[in-house]
């Protein structure tokens, strides 16, 4: 009998280790097959810039690509390059700004793509308030003290026609309530974040003033970029084709469905504290400005980091001017 | 051994004892440095990570100019935040000690009030009272307050109660036996309790400046240069705060060695004892 147990025993695991392999390899690309990556974005906690990464991640697209993408949040706004630079994260999310002072300092990091294709920096107002550009004398203005803001102020005293000693800036943790409480007169921000956050706190009003662009005088670059680390690019440029290729085709999903888009990301992220109705505005403000004249997205060029450089030494934000090759390179960036 | 030839030898004592804690700090310094040159040694850190001892002194010495009034900035706001925590402690100990309900309605807040995160209130602070030193005075004394406050309290409540007794057998008013006997009693636990507040105060600056800065701030500055990937500066302004933290700690050292001559002394100050020795007729005298 127990001889008898034995060859069917043997006989059954013959028949079915061949049945296995077989099975295995028919089975869908398991997350042990795909390449591991990760993703350090700019902020401490998820906000609506993150959905076309979410998107791709969510959506299936990193997986197509061969992708298992994981994503980080640093404990603040400047630990995103310190992770880029020490192999924590192989890709993030980083202001073009950072982007120069880490080059300058010698941190060996490359920007891949744009996230944004213009500048939507601007000052606000609170509600029911309006201040033209030429009363900014004397007015008291916050900053968040980051480098692209840092960058921007100058050109717009320079056409508001004021000196630095002639306006107070002052710094805080959070700009909206101070604005709303009257504490300062111009806060600054970009549209896609300030105005959700005015609507938000303040029962759905919108600023007195938005001055951005050319009212402002301030160069029309984008804001945000992606970037890698020098030696990532140098072993894993398939990886980051295939990451920028993905994230694109996310992109254009979200552009093309902002409200899914939005609650994808509240589903994602239910703690993020933001509401749906903060998330789908300020998606909805984020879409205008990924695409270039042409149409394009990611797209780099010489003259984009050229003209940051040139205004963050002319404010001595940076001490050496950095050739825009040193910054970046559009050899990632997907055919289609 | 007469008063003036001891007073001599524990003077001759107390320089050795100072003598020996600079040495012992000055070798821990040197430990330390030493310590991170290894740590960069065996582990070749980018520089942008871990810079070197070298890089960072140079990245002080070059910036003291900046960093030099906005250091005295801190300092400022630690010194009028920690006489304001301080003496809001001690005042609170005292009625604490004196009315027993106050003592019981006031001590679960006192509590409470360390269990709120100062981030939090910072903010709310600038808002309320605007861009000015006073957010940060607050925050500073929010965290000096409380250790001041519950050694002191603790000093009071363990108090000899037969001294108490005693003193009120000799018929002693409130306010010479709270003078005399209370207050001495209490003093040495109140030290304690300052030097606890004062290895704290520096960082209620820091985070009063990253809540309120209207004007420039060791905290902007520090935070400018992390943005800017200047790892070798923020470094430095880093050991620069260590250094206002540490000099407030050797202040309220030293003002505990004042107040409390019994402590370090066999008898007490006798002024018109320096410099005469044993065969001075007015101490044969004595």
């Amino acid at each position: 009998m127990n001889r008898r147990f034995s060859k069917v025993v043997l006989a059954a695991s013959l028949v079915a280790a061949p049945l296995a392999v077989i099975a295995n390899d028919a089975a869908p690309a398991s997350a042990t097959s795909l390449h591991a990556m990760t993703f350090a974005y700019d902020w401490p906690v998820p906000d609506m810039e993150l959905i076309p990464v979410l998107v791709a991640k969510e959506n299936g697209y990193f997986t197509k690509a061969g992708l298992n993408v994981s994503i980080k949040f640093p404990p603040n706004t400047s630990t995103t390059i310190k992770m880029l630079s020490t192999g924590s994260a192989d890709v993030g999310l980083v202001t073009t700004a950072d982007m120069v002072s880490a080059v300058v300092a010698k941190v060996p990091l490359k920007s891949i793509a744009n996230y944004s294709m213009s500048n939507n920096w601007g000052l606000f107002t609170k509600p029911g308030t309006t201040i033209p550009l030429s009363q900014l004398k004397g007015k008291t203005i916050f900053s968040y003290d980051d480098n692209w803001t840092n960058t921007m102020l100058p050109f717009v005293l320079k056409k508001a026609g004021v000196t630095a000693q002639q306006v107070h800036v002052v710094s805080a943790s959070n700009d909206v309530p101070l604005l709303l409480n009257g504490r300062v007169n111009f806060s600054t921000n970009t549209t896609n974040y300030e105005i959700p956050g005015i609507e938000a706190a303040d029962k759905g009003k919108q600023p007195g003033e938005v001055l951005t662009g050319s009212a402002l005088g301030v160069p029309n670059i984008p804001i945000w970029d992606y970037a890698t680390s020098t030696s990532f690019a140098g072993k894993n440029g398939t990886y980051l084709k295939a990451f920028l290729s993905a994230v694109k085709q996310a992109t254009k999903w979200a552009v093309a469905n902002p409200t899914a888009a939005a609650t994808l990301f509240d589903k994602a992220y239910p703690a993020s504290g933001y509401t749906n109705a903060y998330n789908l505005s300020a998606w909805k403000l984020t879409v205008p400005l990924l695409t270039n004249a042409k149409g394009q997205y990611f797209v780099e060029s010489d003259t984009q980091w050229s003209q940051l450089t040139s205004a963050m030494k002319a404010v001595k934000e940076i001490a050496t001017v950095p050739t825009p090759s040193s910054i970046y390179t559009n050899a990632f960036q997907p055919t289609s | 051994m007469t008063a003036g030839e001891g007073n001599e030898l524990s003077r001759q004592r107390r320089w050795r004892r100072v003598g020996a804690l600079v040495l012992w700090s000055v070798t821990s310094l040197v430990v330390f440095i030493a310590a991170w040159q290894a740590v960069i040694a065996i582990f070749h850190p980018a520089p942008y990570v871990i810079p070197t001892p070298h890089d960072t002194y140079f990245a002080v010495t070059q910036n003291w100019s900046s960093i030099w009034p906005l250091a005295v900035g801190t300092f400022r706001e630690t010194l009028y935040g920690f006489a304001a925590g301080a003496a809001l402690g001690f005042f609170l100990a005292v009625a604490m000690y004196k009315v027993r309900i106050f003592r019981s309605l006031s001590y679960p807040f006192i509590i409470a009030s360390q269990a709120i995160p100062i981030i939090a209130i910072a903010p709310i602070l600038v808002l309320v009272i605007g861009f000015n030193i006073y957010p940060t005075i607050i925050i500073v004394a929010w965290i000096v307050f409380f250790p001041v406050t519950i050694n002191t309290l603790d000093g009071f409540l363990n108090l000899d109660a037969d001294l108490l007794n005693l003193t009120r057998v000799l018929g002693a008013r409130r306010w010479r036996r709270f003078w005399f006997v209370e207050l001495p009693g209490a003093v040495t636990p109140l030290f304690s309790g300052l030097k606890i507040g004062a290895a704290y105060a520096v960082t209620g600056a820091i985070i009063g400046e990253q809540a309120d800065s209207s004007g420039s701030s060791l905290f902007q500055y520090q935070f400018a240069a992390n943005n800017s990937s200047r790892t070798d500066l923020v470094y430095g302004l880093t050991i620069v705060m260590m250094a206002i933290g540490l000099l407030w700690f050797v202040l309220i050292v030293g003002l505990d060695h004042l107040a409390t001559p019994w402590k370090h002394r066999p008898t007490s100050r006798r002024w018109r004892d320096r410099g005469k020795t044993a065969s001075t007729p007015s101490l044969q005298n004595e």
